[in-house]
């Protein structure tokens, strides 16, 4: 790959980023601030002995331990943003072949020397690999605020804070661990990125509505025909956080090979293909 | 001359409805090439063929690629310009000119910076907070911008005034078009590019109706002014089509000796819009 086609590749993410700015910024910055503004409010109603006490417990329990031992109970904290970051991703992805269509502006970008292939691909790394930076770099920026907020309270009431900086470290070291998580998760459920791309690139309205009744009516004929729910089993199946969690750095490869995920990525890959295929022609 | 579009039986489809039926096409390196037709003819479904986006039947080359299997290597060579709403509304003027200049090899940002400032659009505003003659403008500015062999131009100037209609087609003639470049156009508005072309197509109902070089439709076609008393005379010339104009007759000939049609009253060579008509009510009487 030279110099040009790494530049064209960051420019697709760049477009990408530009053109959601309220799902991938908004949505994590105003998570982020109503989770700091409710609590700056709801430490207000607490007594100052008892906050004392409070930072004073936490420098003393997290002094000396390792950041990557206790970084995946900080992990818990990122539920509220793993959650709206599926959201913007079901959203992203299902209007991400389709709005283009209906807005015309895909007569631009197919006027361009990128293939299809490229921008649906650029799609997937757009909310696999970079809409996860944007929610972990806003986390990060979350957790500075808390960090230096205990700290002033910490000095204020003479505590011993050097615990501080180690519960500090393992928020962060949770935040490459939740981010790992995402990355990984986004190909253990590729077959339902790959299904909603579909959808996104045939569907002449309503996408979403499309990829939720299709696979319903599939589930539906299953039933009917066959007499069996594997569809069903499966789905559940990929549901399990087990599939892609990662609770400590040398498990990563343990989650990515596996029978499980390979199959996964195969579907997906088939379905992206399918996708990629409705794209070429507009008509 | 070489050609840069070549086209075989070009057919398509859309459920029972033949939307191109067996198009010829050769489109000369350096010539700009006005594809006429009424609304439902033909021609967008042609220029879409042409850049890859639309599925064909038929043999097709396009600058030496066949446009289904590698559009996006094509449009390394060629641009294409639809109608005024396609430029993204969501992307800022100079974002647009980032992007294009990080996708696109033969992209000279120089160039169109150069253009954009003899214009009024603000590098900072939104595509959407533009006039439609402002997004043309900034559309026309990225094409010219880049080192093509084929730009593609697909009603480019529908909906704009008239004066972003001439500017347009000025700034194409004298900016752009070097001789070398080749340029096909779509348009309902006939008579702001006849004295651009230098060859000219009909298209109508998914076929062609006329595929001819400018320099000789003088040569084929005629239009006489005819008085009253010549009517009888001029109607065995068996013309292609005839309309009245302020008392007397204009008939429209095609393939008849000019030194025969010179009896009948002043021989003219017919605009592009009058033989336009011309030919699609020849096609549609022929069908009656």
């Amino acid at each position: 790959m030279n110099n040009f086609d790494l530049r064209r590749y960051r420019a697709m993410l760049k477009r990408e980023v530009l053109e959601h700015p309220t799902l991938f910024f908004g949505a994590p910055v105003l998570e982020a601030l109503l989770i700091v503004l409710i609590l700056a409010w709801l430490q207000t109603f607490v007594p100052l002995e008892e906050k004392r006490l409070a930072v004073e417990y936490m420098a003393v329990l997290f002094n000396g331990l390792s950041p990557t031992d206790m970084a995946p109970i900080f992990m818990l904290l990122a539920i509220p943003f793993v959650a709206s970051l599926y959201i913007s991703a079901i959203v992203y992805l299902t209007n991400s072949l389709y709005q283009d269509r209906r807005d015309t502006s895909v007569l631009f970008w197919q006027s361009m020397p990128v293939s299809n292939l490229q921008t649906v691909l650029s799609k997937i790394v757009t909310i696999g690999v970079v809409v996860p930076l944007i929610y972990m770099g806003t986390l990060a920026i979350m957790y500075c605020i808390g960090a230096i907020w205990l700290t002033v309270m910490g000095l204020s009431y003479e505590v011993e804070v050097a615990g501080l900086g180690y519960m500090f470290m393992a928020a962060l070291t949770s935040l490459a661990l939740v981010y790992l998580s995402t990355v990984v998760a986004s190909l253990w459920l590729l077959p339902t990125v790959g299904w909603l791309l579909l959808f996104s690139a045939f569907a002449k309205r309503t996408p979403l509505l499309w990829a939720i009744g299709a696979f319903i009516l599939l589930g539906l004929i299953e039933g009917f025909v066959f007499n069996t729910q594997y569809l069903a089993n499966w789905v559940e199946s990929r549901s399990d956080p087990s599939g892609y969690l990662i609770l400590s750095f040398g498990s990563v490869f343990d989650r990515l090979f596996t029978y499980d995920m390979l199959f996964g990525i195969a579907v997906g890959s088939i379905l992206i293909t399918g996708a990629v295929y409705m794209r070429r022609f507009i008509d | 001359m070489n050609a840069i579009v070549e086209a075989r039986a070009l057919r398509k489809t859309f459920g029972d409805f033949q939307v191109l039926n067996n198009i010829d096409l050769n489109i000369p390196l350096g010539s700009i090439t006005g594809l006429i037709g009424p609304n439902g003819a033909g021609k967008t479904t042609t220029l879409k063929a042409l850049i890859g986006l639309c599925d064909v039947d038929g043999e097709l080359t396009v600058a030496g690629r066949d446009p289904r299997e590698s559009r996006h290597k094509l449009m390394e060579d060629v641009c294409f310009i639809a109608d005024v709403g396609i430029l993204p509304k969501w992307l800022r003027v100079n974002q647009i000119i980032d992007y294009v200049e990080a996708v696109h090899p033969r992209f000279d940002r120089s160039k169109a910076e150069k253009f954009l400032a003899t214009t009024d659009i603000p590098a900072k505003k939104r595509i959407k907070e533009l006039s439609k003659g402002m997004v043309t403008q900034l559309h026309l500015a990225l094409v010219m911008a880049i080192d093509v062999k084929l730009l593609v131009l697909d009603e480019p100037t529908l909906g704009l005034d008239i004066i972003y209609r001439k500017e347009f087609y000025d700034r194409l003639l004298n900016d752009y078009f070097d001789g070398e470049r080749t340029i096909i156009i779509s348009t309902h508005q006939v008579e702001e590019i006849e004295t651009l072309l230098s060859q000219l197509i009909f298209i109508n109902r998914g076929e062609i109706v006329l595929d001819s070089q400018m320099s000789e439709l003088a040569d084929h076609y005629a239009e006489v002014v005819v008085d009253t008393a010549n009517l009888a005379q001029a109607d065995a010339l068996q013309p292609i089509h005839k309309r009245k104009l302020l008392g007397k007759y204009a008939y429209t000939y095609e393939g008849v000796a000019k030194d025969k049609l010179q009896e009948l009253g002043e021989v003219l060579v017919p605009s592009v819009s009058d033989l336009f008509v011309a030919k699609l009510k020849e096609e549609r009487n022929e069908q009656l």
